[in-house]
């Protein structure tokens, strides 16, 4: 036979169990807005969950967020991709109608400077195997472009015309061994002949083993040699060695850089006034 | 062990409770979770475990609604025996008999605090019939599911 009590435990607890509540909610009426120690007992002991819910939700909601923002921002990342090419493209396109700019307002001033009629033509070819020996510029006979005259760059002088076609030229340059120019060292004023070693120097010839040449000395044409006018930079001494017989061997670095060349200035006539006449 | 398990229980109720609230308010006024557990615990465990988590569930629930503290343990302790009681009467262990005391449950629960409330001297708030009866639907659903998981949990 069970215990009476026993019998009873389920009812008992749950007078004891809704007089606790009883209890809890007339005391929180009663303090009126003010916390009891047991409701503090209880949030403390489900404020972990409450912290893991905020914790999961932000997680949830911020991975969902990144998310969508992730697809923003990709294709954002994508648009300004195609921008910057864009720009990039257009920014090259500037930079190099600046260079092209630069190198027009210097040959235009170097026609100003001389007094001689000049035409500008744009070199559009070069030898096959890369070399600068001789190039082709876009001015021909009809232009009034013939054989000898002598092409120059802001920088100093180029070659001469070889060749002249109605619509194209072509300049032996004066790094061509072919080539010959009339030189003199500026600073001592000895003179010698340029001559064209082929890939980017040239040599001095016929300088005298007595003579006073140092490197860095800056050579410039003579006007000997009558094609090219007296006074234009051909280069510079590079280095001395000894040549045949009682001279010296003369390396020049010439100041053109021919690997870059594109505007020239061809001097149609040596002699009367500068003309205007000219592009 | 079983204590472990009705605290694990009650605070992932009150997780899910609470992320529900956050995430669909509208879907949070048709389900009340700790109603379900405190059916489950009231079908499937003794008498005075069922209470004690019916104690415990109200007021859990009491402070993350901030509500009168005791209003829903006192419910719920009051649901919870009612439950035990009906379930050591009846065979509640197919669907539909476990959605009738689901949802008769959570009526009464919504009854029982809305009559608490009007003892107590606080004006009325009453949602209206069909919101109780929604409510009682939807709680009526989701604890069978509740109860088809737990039946295959270790």
């Amino acid at each position: 036979m069970a215990h009476p009590l026993a019998e009873r435990k389920p009812y008992l607890l749950l007078l004891v169990l809704l007089t606790f509540n009883l209890g809890l909610i007339s005391s929180r009426i009663r303090s009126a807005g003010q916390r009891s120690i047991l409701e503090e007992a209880i949030l403390s002991l489900a404020s972990p969950f409450l912290k893991a819910a905020s914790w999961v939700g932000h997680g949830v909601s911020g991975t969902w967020t990144e998310y969508v923002d992730l697809r923003g921002v990709q294709r954002e990342n994508r648009r300004l991709g195609e921008k910057i090419d864009a720009l990039a493209l257009k920014a090259q396109e500037a930079e190099e109608e600046r260079q092209e700019l630069q190198r027009l307002r210097d040959l235009l001033d170097l026609r100003d400077s001389v007094p001689w009629t000049t035409l500008t033509a744009r070199v559009i070819a070069r030898g096959v195997d890369g070399s600068a020996r001789i190039v082709t510029v876009d001015r021909g006979s009809h232009d009034g472009v013939r054989l000898n005259q002598p092409v120059l760059t802001p920088r100093g002088i180029v070659g001469r015309i070889i060749e002249a076609a109605p619509g194209t030229s072509k300049v032996q340059t004066i790094l061509d061994p072919n080539s010959g120019a009339a030189g003199l060292i500026q600073r001592t004023r000895v003179q010698g002949m340029i001559v064209g070693e082929g890939e980017r120097t040239c040599r001095m010839e016929y300088v005298s083993d007595l003579s006073n040449v140092e490197v860095g000395d800056v050579i410039v044409t003579s006007g000997l040699d009558q094609i090219y006018p007296k006074g234009y930079t051909i280069g510079v001494v590079e280095s001395i060695g000894e040549g045949e017989g009682l001279t010296k061997l003369v390396e020049i670095r010439p100041e053109v850089d021919f690997r870059r060349l594109e505007e020239v200035l061809v001097v149609l006539k040596t002699e009367g006034p500068p003309e205007k006449s000219a592009r | 062990m079983k204590i472990v398990r009705g605290v694990v229980t009650l605070g992932a109720a009150a997780l899910a409770q609470s992320l529900l609230s956050h995430y669909g308010p509208a879907l949070a006024g048709y389900c009340d979770l700790f109603t379900i557990v405190v059916v489950y615990y009231g079908l499937t465990c003794p008498p005075t475990a069922a209470m004690m988590m019916g104690t415990a569930a109200g007021l859990v629930e009491d402070s993350l609604l901030h509500s009168i503290l005791g209003m829903n343990g006192f419910t719920k302790t009051l649901i919870s025996y009612l439950v035990g009681s009906i379930g050591s009467l009846f065979m509640l262990n197919q669907t539909i008999p476990r959605f009738g005391i689901l949802f008769a449950a959570t009526v009464l629960d919504r009854l029982a605090e809305l009559g608490l409330s009007v003892a107590m001297g606080r004006s009325l708030d009453f949602p209206g019939t069909l919101a109780i009866l929604q409510h009682g639907l939807g709680n009526g659903v989701l604890g069978l599911l509740f109860f088809w998981v737990a039946a295959r949990l270790p």
